[in-house]
């Protein structure tokens, strides 16, 4: 039988995806948001956390970044 | 997952094209269209035009594929392309049973009277009414053509100090540029973000294509406005014209370009009329430069100007810093450019505002400022995320197979891994797949 499973495709670079699997095993989010991991760059997750990925990613990318000027 | 909307520009002929055969027909009825499309074709189109204008007969498309080189057979078959397009000449049987072009009749003719002259005066000079004793001259009508436009760009940044019709405002909604809310006033759109960043030319075409498309539901005539524009181009800049013989809907459209600033008159009842610098360059397509804009290597912009609007533009992508009478400096940083993008600009269209704003001696952006906005934006755009039905674990090979060769035909297969028997397909094609697969396992 077919197994079948609703949700949304997420597709990124490898260094993007090990940060994903860290989210879902420290539960981050809450609970386990990845149903399937598919290949080196796509994962197949819950629909309703993309929002609150999308904010989690910005906040490793605000973290990772300095002003390269000086006012 | 956000849809960003991208601005498209159509320029004249695509606009053109969309047009019906009927209404394009009773366009090439006036020599000035003819004469502006012509303007505006590739120049080996133009070649082909002149070359028939005067033939009377169809000419065998064998002869016109020996007019080009072999290796140019590129530029050919898009020139047959854009004038089967235009509807500005069509096939027809030869007598020997040979396929032949021939020129469109009503454009041949009127395209001729364009170039040699004849037919009827396009637009009529003011000399009926006598000299104007409150003439303008250029300078003025400049000013008031670049101080009418502003006033719809302010109005649409939402200073409070401008104001607008509410036929204009209601045209700005129509074309997406703002949103209204039942009972407030409209604000600004991510596609009037984009709008903004435009130049004036680009602004102005969108502008005037987007009032076509309403203006058949106002109840007005599309021949004779467009017709009507096209002659404005035309004509002098400077000198003014009579409103003689014009119809009531040319009337009311000529007020609307009065509020745009394309044309200038001095009261609503004035029998004469300036066409303004903007009319003249919208179907010319030719704009000028006067670059205010330095952008330096460490990240800072110099603006030199004192115009609110121009200053307003910047400030949409970089955080101010200083401001002097005839500068302004300011900073362009990760959270200015990050913000710009949440409002729905593009990098690219923030690059093509400064290249094409720049102060001529610099006349290239420094590659570090291009690389870096273009990152910052793609920063955001890590993860990529499509909705989607997971099918796995089937029992066999050939079920997979056939199933994956399903949802392909359907063009809803998402993604795919043939060795672990893995496919992802879309929410809109799962249904039918589903369909699909029972159909097949009831049969076997």
């Amino acid at each position: 039988m077919v197994n079948v499973h609703k949700g949304v495709l997420v597709e990124c670079d490898p260094a993007m995806k090990q940060f994903l699997l860290y989210l879902d095993e420290k539960m981050a989010l809450g609970k386990k948001f990845i149903l399937k991991d598919l290949d080196d760059t796509h994962l197949f997750i819950l629909a309703e956390v993309v929002q609150t990925l999308q904010e989690r990613v910005g906040e490793l990318m605000d973290q990772n970044s300095f002003t390269v000027t000086q006012k | 997952m956000k849809l960003r909307v991208h601005l498209q520009c159509k320029n004249l002929h695509e606009y053109l094209r969309e047009l019906s055969p009927e209404i394009l027909d009773r366009l090439y009825n006036h020599p000035a269209t003819c004469l502006a499309v012509y303007r505006d074709l590739p120049s080996l189109a133009k070649n082909y035009v002149m070359r028939m204008l005067f033939l009377d007969q169809p000419l065998p498309q064998a002869a016109l594929a020996l007019w080009v080189k072999i290796d140019s057979q590129k530029d050919h078959d898009e020139c047959v392309s854009v004038l089967t397009g235009l509807r500005l000449w069509h096939s027809q049987q030869l007598q020997g049973g040979l396929q032949g072009y021939i020129l469109n009749p009503v454009f041949k003719d009127n395209l001729r009277i364009a170039l040699l002259g004849g037919g009827k005066a396009w637009a009529d000079e003011g000399s009926s009414l006598g000299p104007d004793r409150h003439a303008r001259d250029i300078e003025s009508l400049d000013r008031y053509a670049i101080e009418r436009w502003e006033v719809i760009l302010h109005f649409m940044v939402g200073s409070p100090c401008a104001a607008v019709s509410q036929d204009l405002a209601q045209l700005l909604v129509q074309a997406g540029l703002m949103k209204s809310e039942a009972g407030e006033a409209p604000y600004i759109t991510s596609a009037g973000f984009q709008f903004l960043l435009l130049d004036t030319a680009s602004q102005l075409w969108y502008f005037t294509l987007q009032y076509l498309k309403t203006a058949q539901s106002r109840g007005m005539e599309l021949v004779e406005i467009l017709s009507f524009l096209f002659q404005l181009s035309f004509s002098t800049l400077g000198r003014d014209y009579s409103v003689e013989g014009m119809s009531e809907s040319l009337l009311t459209f000529l007020q609307h370009l009065r509020e745009f600033g394309l044309v200038f008159q001095r009261k609503r009842k004035s029998r004469r009329y300036y066409p303004t610098r903007l009319a003249i360059t919208l179907a010319a397509g030719v704009t000028t430069n006067t670059g205010f804009i330095v952008v330096e290597t460490n990240y800072r912009i110099y603006a030199y100007t004192d115009s609110e609007l121009q200053i307003a533009l910047v400030a949409l992508f970089s955080e101010m810093l200083y401001r002097f009478p005839n500068v302004v400096v300011a900073q362009v940083t990760r959270e200015s450019v990050q913000q710009a993008i949440a409002n729905g600009i593009t990098a690219q269209q923030v690059l093509n505002y400064c290249t094409h704003n720049v102060l001529l001696w610099t006349p290239v952006l420094p590659p570090t400022i291009t690389d870096q906005i273009r990152l910052w934006e793609l920063e955001r755009d890590r993860l990529r995320f499509s909705e989607g039905v997971l099918y796995n674990q089937f029992l066999s090979q050939v079920d997979f197979e056939v199933l994956r060769d399903r949802a392909q035909g359907l063009g809803c297969l998402v993604w795919q891994d043939a060795a672990h028997r893995v496919m992802v397909v879309s929410p809109q094609g799962h249904s039918e797949v589903k369909r699909f697969w029972k159909r097949q396992k009831s049969s076997t």
